[in-house]
């Protein structure tokens, strides 16, 4: 104990170790009616690490060759000790980092934590939602089974709907007319290395926007009190007589990642197959289409949309448009007040928005 | 009591993290070990004709490297490539009727004896049989 308590002292002399853990820690205070729902960032934040693991793991025997990388995901899965492991904790472990990515979403917008000011942490995190679509959508051809080659070319060929620039497009996306080696190429540099790296800026500029603005309070749970006015200089939203983040706020963080990963192992280890049509097990063929190709449970919204006007182009503008209002619900919505049930119009948009997209994908996933 | 219960907790968490260590361990240290080239060890077929008298024929076995030579009086050894000093592969000499480890100027005879430079110990033999025209290693 002296020892470790010498090594500390050593540090602290140079560093001043002790006071960051008094500033950044034990002093960092959150609002006192804090709850559950804000430990979906630390969530993510361990899901993402997790991904980044496996991800590396796989990389020691993925091949990324049209001809050899099919087979050597089924080496991974059947030869390679424990590589059943590790490849499919890296695909369970994608769709339940999105399942939780949505869940931070929804929470967000239902305590309107979006909110003036918080205006740019929202943008980041909108970018980072629509990066880790671009990650999943990549990292989903690169097995180079029947499902992927044929996700990415229905996936890609939505792009042809673009006026004027649309077919040159695709073709850019993917390195040739059709899905083939040289998309495999690109979709292995943007999934291994382009977008985890944006990820990581972004996640960085959100956590710095988060620092800087400081923790929303939660608008339940509290004696009510006026809305105060926007501040029209910078201000930190601090939280006095708060809860200290460590080791009161770090524990409900681990509680709250066990539960995440209890749930992501039960389905790893009991359904690990939930996410896997039949056609994942088979090798791509460029000359033979499935007969009913479906993308992941995410993208089945857009799929029905897409599949429900017979004008791409209205399907994807559609879509366009539904994306940029959230991106920029902040501007949009400007009311002051938080309180989802003092908000009927967002909850009744909130609740018909989730009800269409879980609608719309059910409706996919069984057309 | 209270000093009781925390430590009881304490060691009872040390435990519990300790075991899925383990769990995560295990798997992934087997994920990472190299699969044991004895496992894969099978027997590597030569043509006797395809070594000329003084010459050299290098080829994998066991996961490594091994050069079957015929001597000039028409001997044959099997030895293993990997140099004893540093492990880079050993170049056979066709004019001097040597081995030359390019790295640090190690020297072997046609039997792996070290005949010059640092290398420790002989190139190990490796057994080898011959029969209906084939040479059979391992």
């Amino acid at each position: 104990m002296t020892l470790l308590k010498k090594i500390v002292d050593w540090i602290d002399l140079r560093i001043g170790v002790r006071e960051i853990v008094r500033k950044e820690l034990t002093g960092y205070l959150l609002p006192r009616n804090i709850n559950a729902w804000y430990s979906m960032g630390s969530i993510l934040l361990v899901a993402f690490a997790l991904q980044v693991l496996s991800g590396i793991l796989l990389l020691i025997y993925y091949v990324p060759d049209a001809d050899k990388a099919f087979k050597s995901v089924s080496q991974i899965m059947n030869e390679v000790p424990f590589g059943w492991l590790i490849r499919m904790f890296h695909a369970v472990g994608s769709n339940m980092m999105v399942l939780a990515l949505l869940l931070h979403m929804l929470s967000v917008l239902l305590m309107g934590s979006y909110k003036r000011p918080r205006e740019l942490n929202w943008l980041t995190g909108f970018i980072l939602f629509s990066l880790v679509q671009g990650i999943s959508l990549t990292g989903y051809l690169l097995p180079w089974s029947q499902l992927s080659f044929w996700a990415t070319t229905v996936a890609t060929n939505s792009a042809s709907a673009i006026p004027l620039i649309g077919p040159y497009l695709v073709e850019f996306l993917r390195g040739g007319v059709l899905v083939g080696p040289p998309t495999l190429g690109r979709f292995f540099a943007l999934h291994v290395a382009v977008i985890p790296l944006l990820i990581a800026a972004l996640i960085g500029a959100h956590l710095f926007l988060l620092k800087r603005t400081g923790v929303s309070t939660p608008p339940f749970g509290q004696p009510e009190t006026p809305i105060p006015p926007p501040a029209d200089s910078y201000r930190y939203e601090d939280h006095p007589g708060g809860i200290p983040f460590f080791p009161n706020y770090a524990l409900e963080d681990l509680r709250s990642i066990a539960l995440y990963l209890a749930c992501f192992l039960a389905v790893l280890f009991f359904d690990p197959y939930l996410f896997f049509p039949k056609d994942a097990f088979i090798p791509a063929n460029p000359f033979v289409t499935p007969a009913h190709i479906k993308p992941e449970w995410y993208f089945l919204a857009n799929y029905q949309t897409l599949k429900l006007f017979p004008n791409e182009l209205i399907g994807l503008s559609l879509q366009g448009a539904a994306m940029t209002f959230l991106a920029l619900l902040p501007f949009i919505d400007r009311g002051r007040q938080r309180h989802p049930l003092k908000r009927p119009l967002f909850l009744a948009c909130f609740i018909a928005g989730l009800l269409l997209w879980i609608g719309l994908g059910i409706w996919g996933h069984y057309s | 009591m209270d000093h009781k219960r925390r430590t009881f907790l304490g060691i009872g968490l040390a435990g519990l993290g300790a075991l899925a260590a383990a769990a995560v361990g295990w798997p992934l240290f087997r994920y990472l070990a190299p699969r044991s080239s004895r496992e894969a060890a099978g027997k590597v077929v030569v043509p006797e004709g395809d070594i000329p008298e003084g010459g050299a024929r290098f080829f994998e076995y066991a996961g490594s490297s091994a050069v079957l030579v015929r001597k000039r009086d028409g001997g044959l050894v099997a030895l293993s490539a990997v140099c004893t000093h540093l492990g880079c592969i050993v170049q056979w000499q066709k004019e001097s009727q040597d081995f030359l480890c390019p790295c640090h100027a190690g020297r072997f005879s046609t039997d792996g004896v070290v005949i010059a430079g640092p290398p420790p110990k002989p190139l190990a033999k490796i057994p080898f049989s011959v029969s209906g025209g084939n040479i059979t290693v391992g």
